[in-house]
């Protein structure tokens, strides 16, 4: 216990620091911007915003990449109650009684609830992520190759099941993720693997081209499909961005709810934090009195799914962290992002940066903080930023992406790629395939083939080593019964029922 | 006669099948045609030696599970009732995908052979290449507004120079050097 509090005391110290401080505003602030933006999500800002950080020293560039992502949630959140438009999967849950509030005139309401649940379940995800970091660090010392591919397969076996649609759709995703990380040089032996001779493809498909092009160029093509983006910007003034007494009290109770569930299913590799916010919606609606309200502006529905979405986004950082596998696509930037700077994700950050480690947990909490302080009195700018057309915002969206990928390499074939893949997510869409099981399969694969090779070497290619170590057959095992689940008709229908809910 | 008009493709009897889920019937061809190309521009690949991997195994690996997987969708969308195919657009997408293309070849230069002969693409620089980007871009939107567009874009090429140059100091060449 006082280890942790030296620990946490370690961190603030660092991440109170007026530079870092200052570097976790501005993240916070620019991330906001750009997730205000209709559209873009938060894969797409952070992979926009990546090169800002590339100058600053590593534990400044991460303070400031966990507030751009944190501004980039908020921003989307913000978007989904004044427009109705979720930038992102998370933000879906949000659009349906926040933007319902805002018609009612109460965005100011459900802005500053949204807020006030996302720091409440920050400041208890940054304590947890504190608490868990130092017991899983130890566990994952414990783990070998075959338990980290286990481990792998459970997350990618999560982002199956928890993508919607077709279960069978999204594992086709899943392995054209893996087959296409396998592009580029062999670890072994070097080899260059399906790289067509061309020398650009030797160092693999970069994930920020993948990212860019799936979830950045696809979006802005079919947004252009529609002849006139509709767009219904709240027109009224916003008036009184305090909640009153009575939303506050109708909230408290779907904040904390929101806040285990997103704490719980955060750590889960896979995406945890869409599902975060689609859970405590339902178990909201189940738990209230009269369900009917929601759809229409209870403030019920914004309190506890943002709450949830926050301290997932929080508690993701725990695998990352601890046992350098990214749970998701923008942990997988954040990889990116820390290899730039020379960090390999992984339980030895903890122990040899310990700086870089605890400064950075504190910085979510500083994060969470500015967020409150800064967006609500901003809200007004943020209002006049969603009525910028977008014929003039999407050539803007798309320079930005373009430099934003030519920069990490310096490389023209990079922003090639990623038209490509944007061409590609544009197919995907047409087909009804689900992106986000790709991106994390494509991120896993090279991890997940070099502990597959590692631990077939070891057990001399017997393939029962997945069963007979315990901690690999408990993960397999999950990891079957889940697929299975999700294939049998009855859970797949109430499957279908959590998704349908939240489209309508 | 008459009895084998009506048996015709188009009436959907006889032995022609009716694709019923055109979406998941092309998606999982395009998913299995992929998969076909991967194995065959990995086909230099070693595999197993021994019991360790080569660098082939893990490709190889995941192309034949996709195949099955594409294969399987495929087949499904032969049987079960889909949605329709979605039509594409094209004007969108062109425009979109030029002018990204637009950015790469300009900023820095760009060489590629074109039927044999070496073609070269000088380097314009972040100011061209910017300003290039956007209005190729703008032209993709429904309604052009060509002065709007004009200032909006000179905006945004300023913007952009003093941020990615200036402020965060980014080796970006300026100026067009052919």
């Amino acid at each position: 216990m006082s280890d942790l509090l030296s620990n946490l005391w370690l961190g603030f110290s660092i991440a109170g620091h007026p530079i870092n401080l200052g570097f976790c505003l501005l993240g916070a602030l620019v991330g906001t911007l750009v997730g205000v933006l209709p559209g873009i999500g938060t894969v797409a800002t952070i992979a926009m915003l990546l090169p800002i950080t590339f100058g600053l020293d590593p534990v400044g560039a991460l303070i400031m990449l966990a507030g751009i992502y944190y501004g980039a949630q908020y921003g989307g959140s913000t978007t989904s109650i004044l427009v109705n438009i979720p930038g992102e999967a998370t933000s879906v849950i949000t659009c349906l009684d926040g933007h319902q509030m805002a018609r009612q005139g109460r965005a100011g309401a459900a802005l500053s609830i949204a807020a006030i649940g996302s720091f409440f379940a920050g400041c208890v995800a940054t304590v947890l992520v504190a608490a868990l970091g130092e017991p899983l660090t130890k566990v994952a010392l414990e783990f070998g190759p075959a338990e980290y591919f286990s481990l792998m397969l459970l997350g990618l076996i999560f982002a199956v099941v928890l993508a919607k649609g077709s279960v069978v759709k999204s594992i086709a995703m899943v392995l054209t993720g893996l087959l296409l990380s396998t592009v580029g040089s062999d670890l072994d032996t070097g080899a260059g693997r399906m790289t067509l001779g061309l020398p650009e493809l030797l160092d693999g498909i970069g994930f920020t081209n993948v990212a860019m092009g799936l979830f950045g160029f696809a979006e802005i093509i079919r947004n252009l499909e529609s002849s006139e983006v509709n767009r219904e910007v709240v027109q009224s003034k916003i008036r009184g961005l305090m909640p009153t007494r009575q939303d506050l009290k109708d909230s408290a109770w779907p904040i904390a709810r929101g806040t285990v569930l997103g704490s719980l299913l955060g750590i889960l590799p896979g995406g945890g934090a869409v599902v975060a916010s689609f859970a405590a919606y339902t178990l909201e609606k189940r738990l209230a009195k009269n369900p009917r309200r929601f759809g229409h502006g209870a403030i019920e529905g914004v309190a506890g799914p943002e709450a949830a979405n926050n301290a997932a986004a929080q508690t993701s950082f725990i695998p990352l962290l601890t046992l350098g596998i990214p749970p998701n696509a923008v942990m997988a930037l954040m990889v990116g992002a820390m290899t730039i700077h020379g960090i390999i994700p992984g339980p030895q950050v903890m122990t040899k940066q310990p700086e870089l480690f605890w400064g950075m947990i504190a910085s979510m909490w500083f994060g969470n903080l500015m967020l409150v302080i800064i967006n609500l009195p901003l809200v007004g700018i943020w209002v006049r930023l969603l009525r910028v057309p977008y014929r003039l915002l999407f050539p803007s969206i798309i320079v930005f992406c373009c430099i934003g990928i030519y920069s990490i390499d310096n490389a023209p074939s990079d922003v090639m790629i990623a038209a490509l893949f944007g061409l590609f997510g544009y197919w995907l869409v047409k087909h009804d395939f689900e992106p986000a099981p790709l991106v994390l399969a494509f991120v896993l694969g090279p991890l997940m083939e070099d502990n597959l090779r590692r631990a077939m070497l070891i057990a001399r290619g017997d393939t029962s080593v997945f069963f007979t170590r315990p901690i690999s057959a408990v993960l397999i095992l999950i990891s079957v019964t889940l697929l299975v689940l999700a294939l049998l008709p009855m859970f797949r229908k109430r499957r279908d029922e959590v998704f349908v809910e939240s489209e309508n | 006669m008459a009895e084998e008009t009506k048996s015709s493709p188009a009436n959907g009897g006889g032995l022609s099948l009716r694709v019923r889920g055109p979406r998941d019937f092309y998606g999982g061809l395009f998913l299995v045609a992929l998969a076909a190309f991967a194995l065959w521009a990995g086909s230099d690949l070693s595999g197993m030696r021994g019991f360790s991997f080569g660098p082939g195994t893990a490709p190889r690996l995941f192309a034949w599970l996709l195949i099955l997987v594409g294969a399987a969708i495929s087949i499904s969308g032969l049987f079960v009732d889909g949605p329709p195919l979605e039509s594409y657009a094209l004007r969108g997408p062109a425009y979109v995908i030029c002018a990204i293309i637009i950015f790469a070849v300009t900023i820095r230069g760009f060489r590629f052979t074109f039927f044999g002969s070496e073609m070269r693409i000088p380097e314009f620089g972040l100011v061209v290449a910017t300003f290039l980007a956007f209005m190729m871009a703008a032209l993709g939107a429904p309604r052009l507004r060509l002065l709007e567009s004009l200032l909006a874009g000179i905006a945004m090429t300023l913007f952009c120079v003093a941020l990615f140059r200036y402020l965060l100091q980014l080796p970006f060449p300026l100026w067009p050097n052919f």
